[in-house]
């Protein structure tokens, strides 16, 4: 899949999602029905598209490859960490018929702490901004002004 | 002046290398910033060694089974060599009176100063006869060598929990360490699993000698550096479920094809373990990776909480991705609008990768 701007990576998302949750999770006591299909932010970060996943029983980090990504074409269930601002994640690899390969890094599953759509919402966006912060500096040691370390965590 | 560990590793034919890459895989499996190995290695060199008692009560031995076959030849021979394992009836070489003599031998000489490790629990029925070891029953035992302990460790699901023999209808009243009438009030560090993660327990062991001090516990008093997270959070298979990708049977293409295992019982969702980042067999593999749900057998009660094969479909049991503190068996509070983005960031802090957080930080 060759993803061009996030407005279409945003319609692609809820789309397949939508179809998920229409198709594969009836009847299952996991979806919190005060919630709904969302995709949120999808802007590149390196060489992916970073964005954060909203449904009605999971919340996650979501990278999608763009063209010069290099683990698209490793299998399903691997594990590839990224680095961001805050910090580094490890985000396991999964596809989907009508998206191919993406990365995610799982922040709520199941989602029923949360009241409504806009509270939820505010989540994913405070763990979006927040991935892409600086993290405000730790104490600076004089050992690690002189290994050259300062600012490198 | 007392041996250290250090000493006691040289006397064992363990090299100062050995030592030391020691010392940087137990950071790293504690989730430490390599910069705290020479910490671990400046402690090792100058604290006495602290002798471990190991008393086994009722149980099948896979949590020693478990230990001895640490993934990490090294961390194996250290910790061994670290252990005063002088009662282990497993390994031990004394037998019978002289065997008997060890644990008053260690708990005269090291009065307040050791750390006691039990295995398996101790049954309270009929005066405690279903276990007698050395021809007095377990929980006399039990009770006298916490009396001068340090702290106590509680190995597996049996001393956690309890376990299987304390299923219902638990005709021996099997019962955990920290429910035993009248032991003395000592710290208990649960580390339930049937058996626990080898690893895991090495790193407690190597934690608690290094440092003298416990490491972090949740409520229920498990460390939290090995459970704060579900084996759901952190399962390679976790793509599966989020995209609604089931296994319907055991013999389906999606069980081929390595889809979730939630439909068919697995108890990831509700299980507080390591399993699926630390795995076992030398991080080969685990229960879901070989393709059977995980049974849970970490938790509290496992035994009695219905079938392997069952559904889960209590929500209320489902975790939030929060450690087991805010999940505590009930239905974690509903987030409103105001304080959503805090729960976004507690997430987020929750994901990023241990060794990337400042030691002793909230996880």
């Amino acid at each position: 899949m060759l993803w061009r701007e996030s407005g279409q990576i945003r319609l692609a998302l809820e789309t397949a999602f939508n179809d998920i949750l229409d198709a594969r999770m009836g009847g299952l006591p996991i979806a919190n029905t005060a919630l709904s299909v969302q995709a949120i932010g999808f802007n590149r970060f390196n060489e992916d598209w970073l964005g954060v996943l909203l449904t009605p029983w999971c919340m996650n980090l979501l990278l999608l490859p763009g063209s010069d990504s290099t683990w698209c074409g490793q299998a399903s269930g691997t594990s590839i960490e990224r680095s961001f601002p805050y910090g580094t994640f490890e985000f396991t690899l999964g596809s989907e018929t009508l998206l191919g390969m993406y990365a995610q890094c799982s922040l709520f599953s199941p989602m029923f702490q949360f009241a409504d759509q806009a509270a939820a919402l505010a989540a994913a966006q405070a763990a979006l901004q927040g991935l892409l912060a600086t993290p405000e500096p730790r104490g600076i040691s004089r050992r690690d002004l002189l290994r050259g370390t300062i600012g490198k965590h | 002046m007392n041996e250290t560990f250090y000493d006691v590793m040289r006397r064992q034919g363990i090299t100062r290398r050995s030592f030391l890459k020691f010392c940087s895989l137990t950071a790293a499996s504690l989730g430490l910033a390599p910069s705290f190995a020479p910490k671990i290695a400046h402690a090792m060199e100058t604290k006495p060694r602290i002798p471990v008692l190991w008393l086994h009560g009722l149980e099948c031995t896979c949590c020693s089974e478990s230990f001895i076959r640490s993934g990490h030849p090294l961390a194996k021979d250290v910790i061994l060599s670290m252990l005063s394992l002088d009662y282990d009836d497993t390994i031990m070489a004394a037998a019978g009176h002289n065997a008997e003599a060890i644990v008053d031998e260690i708990v005269e000489k090291y009065k307040g100063n050791y750390i006691l490790a039990v295995e398996g629990n101790a049954p309270l029925a009929e005066d405690g006869m279903y276990c007698i070891i050395g021809g007095k029953p377990f929980v006399e035992q039990l009770k006298y060598a916490a009396e001068s302990c340090k702290a106590i460790i509680s190995w597996g699901s049996c001393a956690s929990w309890g376990c299987v023999q304390a299923a219902k209808p638990n005709p021996t009243q099997a019962t955990p360490t920290h429910k035993i009438p009248g032991l003395a009030d000592k710290p208990i560090i649960k580390v339930p699993g049937c058996p626990p993660i080898a690893e895991v327990m090495t790193a407690v062991v190597a934690y608690l000698l290094t440092f003298d001090k416990l490491p972090t516990l949740d409520k229920q008093g498990r460390p939290q550096m090995f459970y704060s997270q579900r084996i759901h959070d952190k399962c390679y298979r976790r793509p599966h479920f989020d995209a609604g990708q089931f296994v319907e049977h055991w013999d389906d293409e999606a069980a081929r094809q390595g889809h979730c295992l939630y439909k068919m019982g697995c108890k990831g969702p509700t299980t507080y373990n390591a399993c699926s980042t630390v795995r076992w067999n030398e991080g080969l593999s685990f229960p879901i990776q070989s393709g059977h749900g995980c049974i849970g057998c970490s938790e509290d009660g496992f035994w009695d909480k219905g079938s392997f094969y069952e559904r889960l479909t209590d929500i209320n049991q489902f975790g939030i991705e929060a450690n087991a503190d805010a999940v505590g068996g009930t239905a974690a509070a509903v987030v409103g609008l105001g304080v959503a983005a805090h729960a976004g960031l507690t997430a987020l802090n929750r994901s990023k990768k241990a060794d990337d957080k400042q030691p002793g930080a909230q996880q």
